[in-house]
């Protein structure tokens, strides 16, 4: 179980050198394959040479690509030194370093919009396990029945909608028709209720896309489980019909559900880019879109590299909790 | 959406009323000068009405008090004066920055004139242009309410030198104060003092003076931007500086934080007896950033907020409820002292060729460049000619190409020209656009729709606009793209002849990168001009010289202008005090500006 | 002694669904929901291949013409190909050419349509767009080649991908599948749209001498495919793994035929089913990708028209021209929702399993 986990621990720190070294690469060689300085990027509309020059050696365009990149890991995990104009500051670890538009640090950036994000995520993600899980298991129940058929209509309707639609007709109708709900995040410390009201589009219009995923592989799942022999074994030895399905076949049913829960929610932890668009959250992802926008190498990386953490970080979780639901399961 | 059907037609009725009342103000007003007939024509304390802030105060008032809540979809490049370029900025840095001279706190194109601020009196200049004097006011305090000296000023403008770590800001300063670039900036002047910039002197604390290698007649416009702001020495936190700027103005920055907002309140330490320029009647100013600009225009028509900060104009999405007749005495829709135009490369073929120019100018729709840029109000009047309004010289009825006449294109004309270029069916080309702009965009899809017709088939590059001075901005990269039609806007860093035009059109300013003299044009007679001007004693005499400038400019037919840029401001109903600026590109003046009636 | 990795494998392609552009992969293989008119005569159980007399491709036919909802969906689909093919034929008969400007069809002050409902007349089928009047109709036709050209691409793109890497991986086993298998780990943890962005943004319009719209079409296929492969490889692999155990392959190889004549010749054509099943439900996510990609500013580039980039442009309209949101909309929904159901059925049909 230990040398397990060591290894998958490796495997986790592995994985995210290797997404950093590729963000890094996709903003520093695309552009010098193609002939354009990032540098001219951050200088005014008069773009003197100096400042060109020393934008060059704060963003350390100069240094090749590997220093730059072992300089930003020793930063996340030591801390780093900048030097600019002869004085010399200190970032303390985890140093993402600082923002080539702004000069704030990255770090209390990305903490700061974490909260938005995971507010997001976790309440949809509540909404769309209760909603998918539960039509699901009542479509396979009552398979073929019209009660299915219109579920799976409606979940089959459900992914097919671009979220940025279905999002902005939510918007028209329940905020600037309705005017039901402000549409405006609101900190869960400055007020609970505040928080639920701004919350309420972003999380029902994000978990109907997911319910409708959800529902259809519970509905799928569930349909293979109950054609095993140990549910025909259980039912024979004449087990009640809930003690069946809520005991044995749900156990089974969940597994996969899982594997998918921890990719979509560390996913999404990253950030919802199109939500956060669409309802102008100010997360992760818009954070990434932005600098994306601004070229702003250290953000991109920053929420990037928490992205893929999450991912995988969630992945791992959902591997140990296999070992938990499902008995036939060792961890080696 | 049920209600659509009656949506539209209310609406429909409800733009029937607006253009009716358009219709009358200009009727009134008699065109152009609209504003200004206007504004005698009213009381001095203004009528709340369509444009009531343009040329006149509106709600003026003393009155001290009260929250003044800005909102903007757009952030400060930096709050750092040295490094900030967005006109919004230096609009509201006034709050937490003084200069030696600042524009005048007066309506419409007398506010681009400079009155004293921190110095008691506007430069004394020796008799050959060369020496600026200037004596610091007593009672002139940082926000820690130590006194800022003359020493204080000649170090914040040093550091314009610092471009290395302090970039983004004009460098007009170091141009004409250092134009070999000698000085190497305080970060590393040996001097013990940073004080190593030879040609600004600080005799004692009250007094500076500057010494040009040769004579400027803007040099003043040039300290009144906030880059001329003082920086002590101790509180330079160098390019951290914009997260939290040191206050010497009315108001301090309490916080900063970017893409977010930003806090002030009063500072202490600011005397009014020594300020005759800020009004100072808000306790505290608060700056709220989003993303969306569409949720901004419906909070602010809300009352929710009091200015849009960025005064970039209302969106398409909240045009109609904010010209309804209910809400329309809430906006204003004033000159911003931008162009927005075409230029097309002479060194980029057929564009070297005159009459294939020709053939573009005269082909275009202007109506319809006018349209996709937002139309009459939201857009502006259809550019004739490449100077704005506000600037000494410009004439705008001049319009050399009838633009006026032909408002959707001479296609007969500029077929005659295509074939004295030796192209009568036409030829290839591209449009190169800055794709993070929409309305750009739409306008060179116009310009396309229309050179169609004409038979000039040009494709649209959309590049990246976070590179526009690597991409359009270096000669080499669009001769090698091919760019023959760039599409872009600008606007006068200071309002002069100099201010707006010498970058566009003045052949020693073209660059290998960072270039705005996008058409190469490299005219002796255009650059004589430009020195003819700077050099002369009246601001008379400098007009006429730009007024012959442009002309020759427009001979040359390098520029297609499209529209001298209007928005629509939204105005909330608590402001006092408020006018239009065209210091500040049409936007109000910030440092007026009060909310308690 | 199992890790997670056999049960994913085992319950057929779970895919996450990336946040806004939903995997209809997820969709497992035994979904039966489309397929409950199909009939029960396929005796269950027993795979296809090993029916005899009847080719498994005849079976399929024949299961998939019982299931009326999925030929809808085939039959929407069949259509929209054929607009996309036609699109200029199209246009000349019902449109204007989709960049010509009708300013008169504007009104001048808001930049809306002068007639209601979005400037619908039998002039203008779908209306104008706002500002500048150009024929919906025609740009939604236009689009439709963008979006089909695109997905398919890029789904074929990722299909070769997926198929070489996945039966390298299940055939060889050993290292070259921990490589391949952890690769694709990484792969799938990647924040892809945001690396696809970041991509595409930094992409110039220019490369290699080629230029605008199809370097742009090019990318987004060649991007969007490569985060589609290691989906596709996943399922290879696994199917490889079971199929090398079979007794035909272990025949094949005692009679001496080489690797590469088992993996070609034994193997891939056992593997052409779910590969198919595969394209089919990989088309509408790369749609909603590309339509995501433009609508966020990084698809392909104006004057080409594309249904999210109409979507983008909507959001600023939406409340005084409603319908040009709502018809790109649903342009989009109902291209999704067709291939879905056809692929539904397809999976349906090729699935032995599926009949039970």
């Amino acid at each position: 179980m230990l040398a397990y986990l060591i290894r998958r621990l490796f495997a986790v720190v592995l994985m995210l050198m290797v997404v950093t070294l590729v963000t890094f690469g996709i903003f520093f060689l695309i552009p010098k394959m193609v002939g354009t300085d990032p540098a001219t990027m951050y200088v005014g509309k008069q773009a003197d040479p100096a400042a060109i020059e020393g934008i060059r050696q704060k963003m350390g365009l100069d240094d090749p690509i590997l220093v730059q990149f072992w300089e930003f890991v020793r930063g996340i995990v030591v801390g780093r030194d900048y030097t600019s104009g002869g004085e010399t500051t200190h970032c303390a670890a985890p140093c993402f370093g600082y923002s080539f538009r702004t000069e704030q640090a990255v770090w209390p950036i990305l903490l700061d919009r974490i909260p938005v994000t995971l507010s997001l995520a976790a309440g949809a993600c509540v909404l769309w396990l209760l909603g998918g899980i539960t039509t699901g298991v009542v479509s396979a129940l009552r398979r073929g029945t019209v009660v299915d058929r219109s579920a799976m209509g409606v979940a089959l309707a459900g992914v097919s909608l671009p979220i940025y639609f279905t999002g902005v007709v939510a918007l028209a109708i329940f905020h600037y028709k309705l005017e039901w709900f402000d549409a405006t995040y609101v900190p869960i410390e400055d007020s609970f209720t505040g928080w639920l009201e701004g919350l309420v589009l972003p999380w029902v219009t994000l978990a109907f896309l997911y319910a409708a995923m959800y529902a259809r592989l519970t509905r799928a799942t569930m349909l293979e489980v109950l054609g095993e022999d140990y549910i025909r074994t259980a039912r024979a030895k004449g087990l009640k019909e809930p003690v069946v399905i809520g005991k044995h076949a749900m156990r089974s049913t969940m597994t996969p559900i899982l594997t998918i829960l921890g990719m979509d929610l560390g996913a999404l932890i990253g950030g919802a880019i199109l939500t956060e668009t669409t309802f102008n959250l100010q997360g992760l992802g818009q954070a990434a879109i932005r600098s994306i926008g601004e070229r702003d190498l250290p953000i991109i990386v920053g929420v990037t590299l928490i992205t893929a953490a999450s991912v995988v970080v969630a992945n791992l979780i959902v591997d140990l909790m296999y070992a938990v639901i499902d008995p036939r399961v060792r961890l080696a | 959406m049920t209600t659509h059907r009656s949506g539209r037609r209310r609406k429909a009725a409800a733009s029937a009323v607006i253009v009716a009342a358009l219709l009358s103000t200009a009727a009134c007003g008699g065109g152009d000068d609209s504003s200004d007939d206007s504004g005698k024509k009213n009381s001095a304390n203004g009528k709340i009405e369509f444009n009531g802030a343009v040329g006149k105060v509106l709600n003026a008032s003393t009155k001290k008090g009260g929250e003044l809540k800005f909102i903007g979809s757009q952030d400060f490049d930096f709050l750092d004066p040295q490094r900030g370029y967005y006109g919004f900025m230096w609009d509201f840095a006034r709050y937490y920055t003084r200069q030696l001279v600042t524009p005048k706190p007066v309506p419409g194109k007398e506010s681009t004139e400079l009155v004293p601020d921190m110095a008691t009196a506007r430069a004394e200049v020796s008799a050959d242009g060369k020496t600026y004097k200037y004596t610091l006011k007593d009672g002139v305090k940082w926000e820690d309410g130590k006194p800022v000296t003359s020493k204080d000023v000649k170090y914040g403008i040093e550091r314009i030198w610092a471009q290395d770590v302090l970039s983004g800001g004009p460098v007009y300063l170091m141009q004409v104060l250092d134009p070999d670039g000698k000085y190497k900036g305080p970060y590393k002047d040996t001097a013990p003092d940073k004080l190593g910039l030879k040609a600004i002197e600080t005799p004692d604390d009250k007094t500076i003076i500057f010494k040009l290698p040769k004579p400027n007649a803007d040099f003043e416009q040039m300290l009144a931007m906030p880059s001329a702001t003082p920086v002590r020495q101790d509180k330079d936190t160098k390019e951290k500086y914009t997260l939290k700027p040191f206050s010497n103005g009315p108001y301090k920055v309490d916080s900063y934080t970017p893409t977010k907002g930003a806090q002030l309140s009063r500072n202490p330490n600011w005397d009014a007896a020594t300020d005759d320029v800020r009004k100072a009647l808000p306790d505290t100013i608060s700056v709220t950033l989003t993303t969306n600009a569409d949720d901004m225009d419906k909070r602010l028509i809300a009352g929710e907020y009091d200015v849009d900060l960025n005064a970039t104009g209302i969106g398409q999405a909240a045009r109609a409820e904010a010209l309804n007749p209910k809400n329309r005495a809430n906006v204003d829709n004033p000159q911003t002292g931008f162009i927005r135009y075409a230029v097309m490369p002479t060194d980029v073929k057929p564009f070297d060729n005159i009459d294939c120019r020709k053939a573009v100018v005269v082909g275009a729709d202007h109506k319809s460049l006018q349209t996709a840029r937002g139309g009459p109000q939201a857009g502006g009047d259809i550019a004739t000619n490449m100077l704005p309004p506000a600037i000494g010289g410009a004439d705008p009825a001049y319009d050399p190409y009838e633009f006026n006449k032909n408002p959707n294109g001479d296609v007969a004309k500029a077929k005659e020209y295509l074939k004295s270029c030796g192209k009568p069916n036409g030829f290839k080309t591209t449009i190169a656009v800055r794709n993070n702009k929409p309305l750009e965009v739409a306008t060179a899809e116009s310009l396309q729709a229309s050179l169609k017709k004409i038979g000039i088939d040009a494709q649209i590059d959309q590049y990246d606009g976070a590179q526009t001075s690597g991409i359009i901005g270096a000669p080499a990269n669009v001769r090698k793209k091919n760019y023959g039609i760039i599409i872009m806007g600008w606007g006068a860093d200071f309002p002069t002849g100099q201010g707006f035009s010498q970058p566009l059109v003045d052949g020693r300013f073209i660059l290998d990168s960072g270039n705005n003299n996008f058409s190469m044009t490299d005219d002796p007679a255009i650059n004589k001009l430009f020195d003819d001007a700077i050099a002369a004693k009246t601001p008379e005499e400098a007009s006429g010289f730009y007024k012959q400038m442009n002309e020759k400019v427009s001979d040359s037919a390098v520029y297609l202008p499209f529209t001298q840029e209007k928005n629509l401001i939204w105005r909330s109903s608590r402001l006092t005090n408020v006018y239009t600026a065209d210091s500040y590109n049409g936007r109000y003046d910030y440092a007026s500006l009060g909310v308690v009636k | 002694m199992t890790t997670s990795r056999t049960h994913t494998a085992g319950t057929g392609p779970v895919t996450s669904g990336r946040e806004g552009f939903p995997t209809t992969m997820t969709a497992p293989l035994h979904d039966t929901s489309a397929a409950e008119t199909a009939a029960v005569d396929v005796a269950a159980d027993v795979p296809a291949a090993a029916i005899e007399g009847r080719s498994p491709w005849r079976i399929a036919w024949t299961r998939l013409k019982r299931d009326k909802v999925a030929l809808a969906g085939g039959v929407i689909v069949v259509f929209l190909v054929l607009v996309a093919v036609f699109a200029p034929l199209i246009v000349d008969a019902f449109g204007h050419p989709p960049d010509e400007f009708h300013e008169d069809q504007i009104d001048p002050l808001f930049g809306t349509p002068v007639k209601d409902w979005g400037g619908i007349t039998k002039d203008f089928l779908f209306g104008v767009e706002p500002i500048n009047g150009r024929d919906i109709f025609s740009r939604i036709v236009y689009g439709a080649r963008v979006s089909l050209l695109v997905a398919f691409l890029a789904a074929v793109f990722a299909v070769i991908l997926g198929t070489l890497f996945g039966i390298v991986a299940g055939f060889f086993g050993g290292w070259v599948d921990a490589i391949i298998s952890r690769t694709m780990d990484m792969l799938l943890a990647f924040p892809q749209l945001l690396f696809t962005i970041a991509l595409v943004s930094v992409v110039p319009n220019e490369i290699w001498g080629f230029e605008g719209t199809a370097v742009r079409m090019a990318v987004l296929v060649v991007v969007i495919g490569f985060f589609g492969w290691p989906y596709v490889a996943r399922i290879v692999r696994g199917q490889t793994l079971s199929l090398r155990e079979r007794e035909y392959v272990e025949a094949a190889t005692s009679l001496g035929a080489g690797r590469g004549y088992i993996l070609f010749r034994e193997l891939l054509p056992n593997l052409i089913a779910p590969i198919t099943v595969y394209t089919t439900l990989m088309i509408p996510t790369n749609i909603l990708t590309e339509a995501a990609l433009s609508f966020l500013g990084v698809g392909v580039k104006a004057p080409t028209s594309s249904w999210g980039q109409m979507l983008s442009k909507a959001i600023t309209t939406y409340e005084t021209d409603p319908m040009f949101m709502i018809i790109p909309g649903m342009a989009i929904f109902i291209t999704v929702l067709a291939f879905n159901l056809f692929g539904d059925g397809v999976r349906d049909a090729l699935d032995p399993k599926g009949s039970r």
